[in-house]
């Protein structure tokens, strides 16, 4: 009997151990404990351990940059769902989405989700930018992130626009003809450019890989790279709350 | 038996008040602005619920609403009107209105650029509104025309991107860039 109670025991000590190897403080009962959990944990560790309550308060953050960089991370989750079953060719792309909406499963509502997303963080980001301004958190010692800022609303927006070409269907290609026909405007460079970006003289299959490559590797890359530096600075420079 | 549940019971309390006496907070709670607070978990207790409340909203509005894919691709056929995506409804309809060169490529430029600098030209120290008429009076103008510009190159302009009053009065010419 007693071998049985003790093996019993051992199982639970072992389950005791694995539980607490991942959860390794508890309940956040007392502040000692919940900031050693703050302290330790790699997922929270974007944060300061302690904050004042005013430099968090809703309504002068208003959450939008957090919500700007969850957008962030639902486009690239739902994304990666949308890569598994695309082609960036003009022979496939057009026929991928039909299969996309009707035929994956799940298909239609993670390409609807992706949209949305987009546009929201289009929204999101500048709205964040305008909240920043109004309340002229970008002064110093913050000048450098308001710049960093800047480059990442418009990353937003080119990442928006790659993927906009990227569907194929009549929408896209004489969105994207119309937008990068503003590029050829620019002096002597300008044609150029506009070459550059879609390899060609007209949106084809050169534009749809280009447009490809960048919405999915390049500018998401510059994106995080940016968004890791714009997190950096607000905890080097301090949040800007508690006017 | 009970001797030991006892005993384990004392043992216990005398660690928790142990606990209590060493973790005893030098300030006390006053839950004022001001007041420090461990950011796990009540911020991000906050973050959690904003971005629950952000993926229900996202996943309403994708069952409720369809992506738009009109037809495929053909570069023979241009629809009439041809829109950039509403984000650059705003640059679009200053071209129409604008020479290219200034329009396309010097008004934008100008614009990214003294955005960047915005810190560097507002020399004014305060950051209380009351004291920051001129730089909110300004943003204010600043977007009320980026947003005027969208709304009108996304609803009111139709066949060869002449003006159209179709969603006022009826009958639009097109729907956000497509055809209806």
């Amino acid at each position: 009997m007693s071998v049985i109670r003790a093996a019993i025991d051992e199982m639970f000590s072992v389950v005791g151990q694995m539980v607490g190897s991942v959860f390794r403080h508890g309940l956040p009962l007392t502040d000692k404990i919940a900031a050693r959990t703050a302290l330790t944990n790699f997922v929270l560790h974007i944060h300061p351990v302690r904050v004042r309550r005013s430099w968090i308060r809703m309504s002068y953050t208003l959450c939008l940059g957090g919500l700007s960089f969850f957008l962030f991370i639902v486009l690239t989750v739902t994304g990666l769902y949308l890569m598994f079953y695309y082609v960036p060719s003009t022979q496939h792309a057009y026929q991928d989405m039909r299969d996309l909406q009707f035929v994956v499963t799940f298909g239609g509502l993670i390409r609807n989700m992706h949209r949305w997303a987009a546009h929201a963080m289009v929204i999101t980001v500048w709205l964040h930018m305008a909240r920043v301004f109004l309340t002229g958190a970008y002064k110093k010692p913050r000048e450098f992130n308001w710049g960093v800022g800047t480059l990442l609303l418009l990353l937003t927006l080119l990442l928006s626009f790659t993927g906009y070409l990227l569907p194929w269907d009549q929408l896209s290609i004489w969105a994207v003809t119309v937008g990068t026909n503003m590029a050829k405007y620019a002096p002597i460079a300008g044609p150029y450019t506009r070459y550059l970006l879609i390899g060609g003289r007209v949106v084809g299959d050169n534009a749809l890989l280009r447009f490809y490559v960048l919405h999915v590797v390049g500018l998401p890359l510059a994106a995080f790279l940016l968004m890791v530096v714009h997190f950096w600075r607000v905890r080097k420079d301090g949040f800007s709350g508690g006017l | 038996m009970a001797t030991e549940a006892r005993d384990r019971i004392a043992a216990r309390e005398r660690v928790e008040a142990r606990r209590r006496q060493v973790e005893a907070p030098s300030t006390v709670r006053d839950d004022s602005d001001d007041e420090m607070i461990v950011s796990f978990p009540e911020f991000v207790f906050k973050e959690f619920i904003a971005t629950v409340a952000m993926t229900v909203f996202l996943i309403i509005v994708s069952i409720w609403l369809q992506a738009p894919l009109l037809g495929k691709a053909n570069p023979g056929m241009t629809p009439n009107p041809s829109k950039a995506p509403w984000y650059f409804l705003g640059l679009q309809e200053l071209l129409s209105r604008f020479p290219p060169l200034m329009a396309g490529v010097a008004f934008p430029t100008f614009v990214i650029v003294l955005m960047i600098l915005v810190p560097f030209l507002d020399r004014n120290p305060s950051r209380r509104p009351s004291e920051r008429k001129v730089a909110i009076i300004l943003f204010a103008l600043y977007t009320t025309v980026v947003v005027a510009l969208v709304i009108i190159g996304t609803f009111f302009r139709g066949h060869e991107f002449v003006w159209d009053w179709g969603w006022v009065l009826g009958n639009p010419q097109t729907c956000g860039g497509k055809p209806c």
